[in-house]
Order: C-alpha cells, then structure tokens, then sequence
C-alpha cells in the first residue's frame, strides 16, 4: 500500500488507529470520510455482518473487503422458524464457502443462522482454512454427521462447534462416530453445542474429547447422553462454565450422589441448561451450585413442576437469565422475583400451546411480580392466555428500561379479559415510557390505535412483529411512517393492503426486510413496487401457481421484500415469483 | 430537513438505519431522475459517491462540495408518486369485511380439520414436538383416552406436527404435518401427493416407494412394522425409499 500524497499521517498510523474500532457502524462511518480512509478501512476490517444474505453477494463483499477473517451471514426471514417459508426457498450458503475458499484463507469464524449448508461445505471449510477456529450453525439445516466429521477431522485449531437447534441428519455409518474423527492430538476445544443432535454419539469418544482439552468451557450435550454419564464427564472437566445435560428419567440415588460430587468440584459453572425429561428428584443435585449459576435453561423440563421449580429458583440468588416453562406459574414468578434481584432476561414458553383452557395458573400477574421485583429486568418472551391493559401498563411503569418485549396470547385477538376492550392501550403504554425498546412483539385485540402509539413512540424501535392485528392500511402506515430506526418488520394475518405499502416504499430501503403473509396485498402492487423500486427484491411466494394466472387484484400468499445491491437472486425455488431483470413488467 | 420525493410521505433515511458495508459500489450511469431539492440529507447514494471521487489534495470537502461533483452519476430511488396519503380514515366504503372476500387470511386459516392455523402460537418445530411427545406420555400415564394420536378432552385439534419428508431422489425436501393423519393410508398417500409436484421421476404407484422413520432413537425403522401409536410418538423424520421389488 502506497503513502498517499500530501496525507497527514502514514497508512500505518491510520491502520493502527483504525485498529481499535471494532463495532460496524464506527467502521462505516470512518470509510466515509474520504478516498485514503476508505481504501485503508476496507483493507484492514476483519469482522464482516451480513444481516441478510442476499442483500449482497459474495464477490461485491471480496471486491470490498479482501482480508475477512469472520463472516457472519444471515438466511431465511424469522417467521421461517414457524414454518411459514416454504421448503427450498433459498438460504443457501455453498456459493458464500466456495468463494471464500479462495478469497480468505485466513478465514477464522464463520456464524450462520437460517441458512441451508451442505455437508460438501462443511468439507470445503474444513479444508480450506488453515487457522480455522469457531464454526456456528445457529437454526441450520441441510448437513449430516457427515460434514461434522470433515470439521472434526481437518480443522486442527477449532475452539467452538455450536450446531444451536439445526436440524442435523444423522447417518446411521456415522452415527455418533463423527466426533472419534477429532485426531489425539486435538486439544484446542473450548466450546461445544451439539444438544440438537437426535442420536447417540459415541461416548467413549466423547469422554476422551473432553478429557484432553484443557480449556473447555462450554459442553452442552444432547439428549442421549444419560445422566449416569454426566458425573464421569464432570470429573474430566471440572473447569467447565456452561453445561446442558442429556436425559434424566429414572431417579436412582447412586446417580444422584455421583453427580452432586461431581458438581461440587465445578467450582466455576455458571450456566445450565438440558434436563430432558428430568425426574424431579435430580433437582438436589443442582442446589450446591445454584448459589454461582447466572443462566438456567429449564424449558424443554416438562417433567418439573411449580413447587420444585420454586425450590431451584429461590436458590438462585445471581441469576440473569431464566428460560422456563410456564409450569413455573405465577406463584414460582413470585419467587422469582423475590429472590434473583439480579435478572435481566426472562422466557416463559407454554407447556401446552395448543389446548383450549389453560393448564397451569400461570396470567400476566406472574408477568407484573417480575417486573415490580427485578429491576434490571430488560428483555421478556412471555406466552399466556390472558392479559389486561392494566397489568402491561404497570409493567411499562416498573421497567421504562426494557429493551426486548415479547408478548404472545395464545388465542389470537384475546381482548383485556377485565374489560373485554382491546389491548391498544397497554401496548401504548409500553412504547411509551419504555424509550429503549428495540424488540417488539405484539398479540391480543388490537386496533389500529396501536400502531399509532407505535409510531409515535416507537423511535428506537429494530424490530417488530405483528398478528392477527389492526383494521386497516392505516396501521402499516403508522408504523412505517413514524418507526425511524426500524429495520425488520414481519406481518401475518392482517387487514393490510397496497396503500401504505405503496406510499412508504422508499421507507423499504431503510430497512432490513419486511415479511407479509396472509394480508391483503396485490399482486398489482407486488409488481409496481418491484419495478420502481431496483434497489429492492420483491418476492411473493405462492405455492397456488402463478400469480399472473389470477387477476392482479388477488392478494397475494406471503411477500418478502428486501433491500439489495446484488439484484434478483438466481436460486428462487418454483414458488417465488420477482421482477424479470430485462423487463420491469414480466416475471421470472 | 427532509428530501422531499414525489408525492410520497417524507420518510427518514438516516444513514444509520444503513449498514454501509454494502454500498460500496461503482454508481450506475443510468438515466435518472434527479430531484433535489435545496433541503438535503446527506443520504448513502453520495456517500458512494463521494468514496468512488478521486481523491485530491483535499481530504475534507463538504458534503455539499461532494454532491456538486457527483449529481451526474447519482441513483437516486425513486419513490412511488403513486398515493397522496391523507390522514383522514380510510373511505368508509372500503369495509374490512370485504378485504376477508377476497384475502386470504381466511383461506390461510385451514390447515386441514380443525381451527388449526399454521405456525401459531409462534413455536419452533422442535419445541412443539417436545410439547407433543409429553402430551402423549402424559396422556398415557394417566390412562387418559388417546384416540388416533390425540389427547382427547378439550384439547383442540390443531395439534400441528411437522417433520421433514426426504424422497430418494428429489432434492427438495418437504415438510408434512403429521397431526392430519390417523393412519399410515392417508400418510402415504398425502405423501405420494406432495412429491408428485415436485418431483417428474416420481412414479404415481404409491406400491413403488417405502416410507421409513427415524425415531428418537436416532435408527431408521420401516413405519409398516410398527402401530400407528408407536410411531407417531417417536418418529422425527421421514424417508420414502424406492423399492426393488
């Protein structure tokens, strides 16, 4: 690199400086200031974010950044985690691992989430990058065992393996005998996640794994390792932070006292998570260390009940993270709150989503206990079956510091149950004095008075996530024209149509995407948008056939749109219909 | 101050909102419109603009001595001079009933019998079959009936179950909602159904495929070996294999 003429300091000073900005926004914001500060940012960024996949391509990223050491790249839209994105809709990452094979040998992490990566891939990273060290498939698919055995086998400086709730195929060759493909002399491991794995994995591999690294911090097992394991695992890593355990049905008490001497020598495990089908008995086990544990994950427990919940939680007097099934009931949320001062982030996932009355007494009175008793309480996912404006209005009065808020009433359009009125006034009062509040969720009978209240208030807003809600177009409106700081927004069943969708299109650049099912926007408008707008991709997803075989003004199934500079993609799946790339009006 | 475009709504593209990693990109030379009005927010389109300038001796210049040099080449986005939005509610004629006639969110709530609506309550797949396979063991530990794979009593049938279906030979996969189905008859055949879409190699003779399981277990069984019952409480994915003979 060339000293540029009449500068004031050399590249190198720049470079060293540059250094210690890390966060994406600063980086962008020094490219900016000129030609040399550009050349010399682009150059020396090693941490690339790529928030949607096909807002770029690989070769403009390269182009760009030529000496990436860590790629994180996100796929499918969120509500693809509910099922609603068909099968093969995209997502996929190999042309991303077979470009950056060439370009970035010096490739470090590569994070994924919602992306379809085959095992060819997995071999390909495996391969391709000497100093290859922390690999996350966060809600990944399309890989076996396999692919698992190409990373455990090649990549001799991994430290994390994190399959974090991926759907991984097991191949029966291979089953549970990738991970004997780690060589001896393999010690590197500090972090591994493999709890979203269904078959068995070879434990004896697995016990010498952990028994020659010495610096693991993170094993989160899966479900087929049984507990009786768990104790000899302990022992040969005794300097474990995070744990998930496997299974845990039969209660047997030599068991038991194994794993308490076990945990007893942990002296620094903070973080657990696990207990499939857990005998609540196991629960003591836990006491010893419920004192140092900052995170516990009881929400795939259905086994444990209230009382024995109260009991674990009371413990917990450093607790920052609580996931939990809402058999902890208002009363454990009681507790809770009286006891772990220090929380910050809750989730109460329902036992049985699917019934018509409730099975456990757990309303939002649980929610407001929280909220009264843990003042650095910031982020809530909370499922329940009934709520009252009253209850969302004293919480937004205890906690003006939530961040994340994550509402979901089982049935849809349930009204406050004490006044039978719609809950527009509760969500208003949670944009209103809630003034960080980045993620919002909302359900219930709402109007669009909501989205009034979003609008107005809602200036820090990120995310947003909408059901089953409002009366009009008014209400897309008034989130798109008064959420400034909006960068997702994903809809499904609701009344909203071609005109705030048309008249805030600009509005679509400044975000991340926008996500519409079942609501009532045409094909007609699908097809203006996409021809006015080149700097986005429209993309209505049918599966009923061509949209352009039914009248225009037939609303279309589900519409994807989303801000580019690499054009309409080249992987759509039959279902997907876009703008041609040579005419505006004719499809692909 | 706000760029003012058309008739649309002024919006706020603060760069913020921008993630300037990908911008980066030589400017098109197409034929644009170019509406500027005297009020400007340095937006990301001259902010290319100013990184694709030739540097001169000058490392400051203004945003505005930037923009001079670069108008000839800027993209601006048009928006839509398509709506005149008035803050008035919407004419009383256009009636939320009538947008359910001819929307979908009523034609999208049936997901075969019952009030089943597809993925509500927003549940991932993996939880909503750890919350199955626990009502069924509960079920049966309480000798409660269990009748074609449902907990009966006041449960809804919208139960959803979905697992992946691979068939030897398409590349695609599929997902099948194991929850509509009583029996391996209607499976098969809505299988059979699903494929034939999907894939042209796919013989309509539903005698020539094999459907196999994988269970909790992680082994791969043949579905016809075993009842109804036992594997609709372990199966985790699905598998129809073509047969030899």
């Amino acid at each position: 690199m060339k000293m540029m003429m009449g500068s004031s300091f050399p590249e190198e000073v720049l470079e060293h400086v540059f250094s210690f900005i890390e966060r994406d926004k600063d980086r962008n914001a020094i490219s900016t200031v000129c030609q040399s500060w550009y050349e010399i940012e682009r150059w020396s960024r090693r941490r690339v974010f790529v928030g949607n996949c096909y807002a770029v391509s690989p070769a403009i990223l390269i182009k760009r950044f030529p000496d990436v050491r860590c790629l994180e790249l996100k796929g499918k839209p969120h509500f693809a985690d509910f099922n609603l994105v068909p099968e093969g809709w995209g997502a996929y990452v190999a042309p991303w691992i077979a470009a950056a094979s060439s370009a970035y040998p010096w490739l470090e992490e590569i994070r994924l989430k919602r992306m379809v990566i085959p095992d060819d891939s997995l071999e390909l990273i495996s391969k391709s990058f000497k100093n290859f060290k922390v690999l996350v498939l966060s809600s990944c698919e399309g890989f076996s065992t396999e692919g698992l055995a190409a990373i455990a086998a090649n990549c001799r400086n991994l430290r994390e393996l994190d399959l974090r709730e991926s759907e991984v195929e097991d191949l029966n060759q291979s089953s549970g005998h990738w991970l004997s493909h780690f060589p001896d002399n393999y010690t590197s491991l500090v972090s591994l996640n493999i709890a979203c794995l269904n078959s068995e994995v070879s434990f004896t591999a697995l016990e010498r794994l952990v028994g020659r690294c010495p610096n693991l911090r993170t094993l989160r097992l899966n479900r087929a390792v049984p507990l009786d394991r768990l104790a000899i695992l302990l022992h040969r890593a005794p300097q474990l932070v995070e744990l998930g355990t496997g299974e845990a049905s039969d209660l047997r008490p030599d068991v038991l006292s194994n794993l308490l001497g076990a945990f007893s020598r942990c002296k620094e495990l903070k973080s657990l998570s696990g207990f499939w089908d857990v005998a609540p008995g196991y629960l003591t086990g836990v006491y010893p260390i419920c004192p140092r544990l900052t995170s516990l994950n009881l929400s795939y427990a259905a086994t444990i009940q209230s009382s024995d919940l109260i009991k674990l939680v009371s413990q917990c007097q450093n607790l920052q993270k609580l996931w939990v099934l809402d058999y902890i009931e208002d009363l454990g949320l009681e507790a809770l709150a009286a006891s772990c001062k220090d929380l910050r982030e809750l989730r109460v996932f329902p036992s049985e989503p699917f019934g018509v009355e409730p099975n456990v007494l757990l309303t939002e009175q649980g929610l407001v206990s929280v909220s009264e008793g843990c003042p650095k309480l910031h982020s809530v996912l909370y499922f329940c079956r009934q709520m009252s404006n009253d209850a969302l209005r004293t919480i937004a009065r205890n906690r003006p510091n939530m961040t994340r808020f994550r509402l979901c009433i089982i049935e849809p359009r349930t009204p406050d149950y004490l006044t039978l009125e719609s809950l527009d006034m509760g969500f208003g009062a949670i944009v209103e004095h809630c003034n960080d509040l980045r993620r919002l969720s909302l359900s219930g009978l709402l109007t669009d008075r909501v989205f009034e209240y979003i609008g107005t208030y809602g200036k820090k807003l990120e995310m947003l996530s909408v059901a089953f809600a409002g009366d009009s177009d008014l209400g897309l409106h008034h989130i798109l024209s008064g959420c400034e700081n909006l960068r997702k927004l994903e809809i499904r069943d609701c009344p909203f149509g071609d005109k705030a969708l048309l008249a805030n299109a600009a509005k679509l650049e400044t975000m991340r995407s926008l996500w519409m099912s079942s609501c009532s926007v045409s094909f007609g408008a699908c097809k203006l948008l996409g021809q006015k707008m080149p700097m986005l991709n429209v993309e209505v997803i049918d599966e009923r056939g061509p949209p352009d075989s039914r009248p225009e003004s037939c609303p279309v199934e589900k519409l994807y749109i989303y801000r580019t500079v690499s054009g309409p993609r080249l992987d759509m799946p039959g279902f997907v219909w876009t703008k041609d790339e040579d005419s505006a009006l004719g499809l692909s | 101050m706000e760029l003012q475009l058309g008739l649309a709504l002024p919006s706020n593209p603060t760069s913020k909102a921008f993630d300037l990693n990908y911008y980066g990109i030589e400017a098109n030379s197409k034929e644009v419109d170019h509406v500027i009005g005297p009020c400007y927010t340095p937006s990301y389109e001259n902010i290319n603009d100013i990184i694709n300038i030739d540097n001169n001796n000058n490392n400051k210049r203004s945003f505005g001595q930037a923009f001079e040099n670069s108008t000839r080449d800027r993209v601006v986005p048009r928006t839509l001079p398509l709506l005149l939005w008035n803050n008035n509610r919407p004419n009383e004629e256009d009636d939320p009933k009538d947008l359910e006639n001819h929307s979908l969110f009523a034609a999208n709530k049936n997901v075969g019998d019952g009030d089943g609506v597809v993925g509500w309550p927003p549940i991932k797949s993996w939880r909503k079959r750890l919350c199955h396979e626990n009502q069924v063991v509960r079920a049966w530990n309480n000798n409660l009936m269990v009748e074609n794979g449902y907990v009966c009593g006041g449960r809804r049938a919208s139960n959803s179950m979905y697992v992946k279906v691979k068939m030897e030979g398409v590349v695609i996969a599929r997902k099948v909602d194991l929850s509509q189905h009583h029996s391996f008859e209607t499976l098969t055949d809505t299988l059979m159904d699903m494929f034939r879409k999907w894939s042209e190699a796919c013989e309509k003779n539903s005698n020539n495929y094999k459907l196999i399981y994988q269970d909790r277990e992680g082994d791969w069984l043949f579905a016809q070996d075993v009842p109804w019952r036992t594997f609709i409480r372990s199966v985790q994915r699905l598998k129809l294999l073509k047969s030899s003979g």
